[in-house]
């Protein structure tokens, strides 16, 4: 006897492919869809079809949007001489937490991992050099990861672009605010050396 | 559950969820094991940047035999390889190296020379700054330790002694053969002069070997091949072999 009914099997099968959702997330899933209104789960169907048909990348900075170019590309008051470069969309909501950047973005989509099979052609770089030629941009932020793939992706980029006469800066690593130096390994501590500014 | 130390090398990591890894590690007295390292990925977490890859730590694990993937205590840095692999032609070789070992060792098997010539090779890379002659090493080390080094200094098919001929081999190869044997003129040269390099870091250390000269002639021909065998032993395409070959 089979273990569920086959359309229940089947969605508890379809949500065990989404990342970080293992058997038992998957059952608890589907259960609960199972006993919640029609509405409701119709409403997240559609929102689930919706999302997959209507974004797309934004031409100018790769990053997910439903208009071309996105609005952070087309909002006036922000400053296109300052391009911040992140690895994924999502890194650019953590970057807008600060309400410090003003600037645009640029979203690789990535960082070179040569254990993934990532180098820089898997990279979205093109665009990124077309925007660099044309002139407006003044300084490009890197804001990879502090991790090796993504401190390789910034030496990369440096040694790309400073050619094109344009300023590269990297964000600062170091002491996590509310942490305790005593915690941090010699990485880190580097990092924060490297990092530290006149007071 | 025991609590073991250990001392290990990390050969790569993936993400678990939200803020957990699973770690690959070549450990010293364990083997080649799977760990889960929790919390790993949140802005406390307790590792630092002791799982980047190829980081030398230490680690505390509780081992439970027979399970796949074991649970991480704690690790810390014992050596750093994160300055070096900020070199994209760097990370290459050096994940290149935690590829092959990954895929060449097997679970659990303690190999303790395995382990010193991983270590050793890091440190070659790192102070050298070198791509070609520590992965030559390598290569070739790793094959004669694991028993898969084909015999180099004899055609495979008539076995007469190369003796300051080349040799050759076809794709997928895993010996080579005299010019007389290979038919038809078909197959790469291994020249004469890779073939003697063999001597010369045979019975050297790596960093002895570094320093004797620069980059001798043969050495990238003979690297090419090596990592032929090891991919013919594997019956599978190293990822980073490609960009390996993409750098030059």
């Amino acid at each position: 006897m089979k273990e569920y009914t086959a359309p229940l099997a089947r969605l508890i099968d379809e949500l065990k492919h989404l990342p970080g959702i293992g058997q038992k997330s998957a059952q608890r899933i589907a259960f609960y869809l199972e006993r919640a209104p029609r509405d409701d789960v119709q409403r997240l169907a559609e929102a689930l079809l919706d999302a997959k048909d209507k974004i797309r990348l934004c031409s100018l900075c790769n990053n997910l949007t439903e208009l071309d170019p996105c609005e952070y590309c087309s909002d006036p008051r922000r400053d296109p001489e300052v391009i911040c470069v992140v690895e994924t969309p999502y890194n650019v909501v953590s970057v807008e937490k600060s309400r410090e950047f003003r600037g645009h973005y640029h979203v690789l989509h990535g960082a070179l991992s040569p254990l993934q099979g990532i180098g820089p052609e898997q990279l979205k770089l093109r665009n990124l050099i077309e925007r660099l030629n044309g002139g407006t941009v003044r300084e490009l932020i890197v804001a990879t990861s502090p991790t090796v793939e993504g401190e390789a992706t910034a030496v990369y980029l440096a040694k790309l672009v400073k050619p094109l006469g344009v300023k590269v800066s990297r964000i600062a690593m170091g002491i996590p605010v509310g942490s305790d130096l005593e915690f941090a390994d010699e990485v880190t501590m580097l990092r924060a050396l490297e990092g530290r500014r006149e007071m | 559950m025991p609590l073991v130390e250990t001392e290990a090398i990390v050969l790569r990591t993936h993400r678990l969820g939200e803020a957990d890894k699973i770690v690959s590690l070549l450990t010293r007295q364990l083997g080649r094991l799977r760990a889960v390292a929790k919390g790993a990925l949140s802005r406390r977490s307790r590792f630092g940047s002791a799982l980047e890859p190829l980081s030398y730590i230490r680690l505390w694990i509780y081992d439970r035999e027979g399970r796949d993937l074991q649970r991480l205590g704690s690790a810390e840095v014992v050596e750093s390889f994160f300055e070096m692999q900020k070199d994209y032609r760097m990370q290459v070789a050096a994940q290149y190296l935690a590829e092959v070992t990954e895929r060449f060792l097997p679970d659990r098997e303690v190999n303790e020379r395995a382990f010193r010539l991983l270590m050793a090779v890091l440190r070659a890379l790192k102070h050298f700054g070198e791509v070609n002659r520590p992965l030559l090493f390598f290569d070739y080390w790793l094959l004669r330790l694991g028993g898969f080094l084909p015999d180099l200094s004899c055609c495979m098919k008539c076995r007469k002694s190369f003796a300051g001929q080349a040799g050759f081999y076809v794709e997928s190869s895993e010996s080579l053969l005299c010019s007389a044997c290979r038919s038809g003129g078909s197959g790469t040269q291994l020249s004469a002069q890779a073939l003697a390099l063999i001597d010369e870091f045979r019975s050297a250390r790596i960093e002895e070997w570094l320093r004797m000269k620069k980059a001798p002639a043969g050495s990238r021909e003979l690297r090419l091949f090596l990592e032929q065998v090891i991919e013919a032993h594997l019956e599978r395409k190293l990822v980073t072999r490609r960009l390996l070959a993409e750098e030059g």
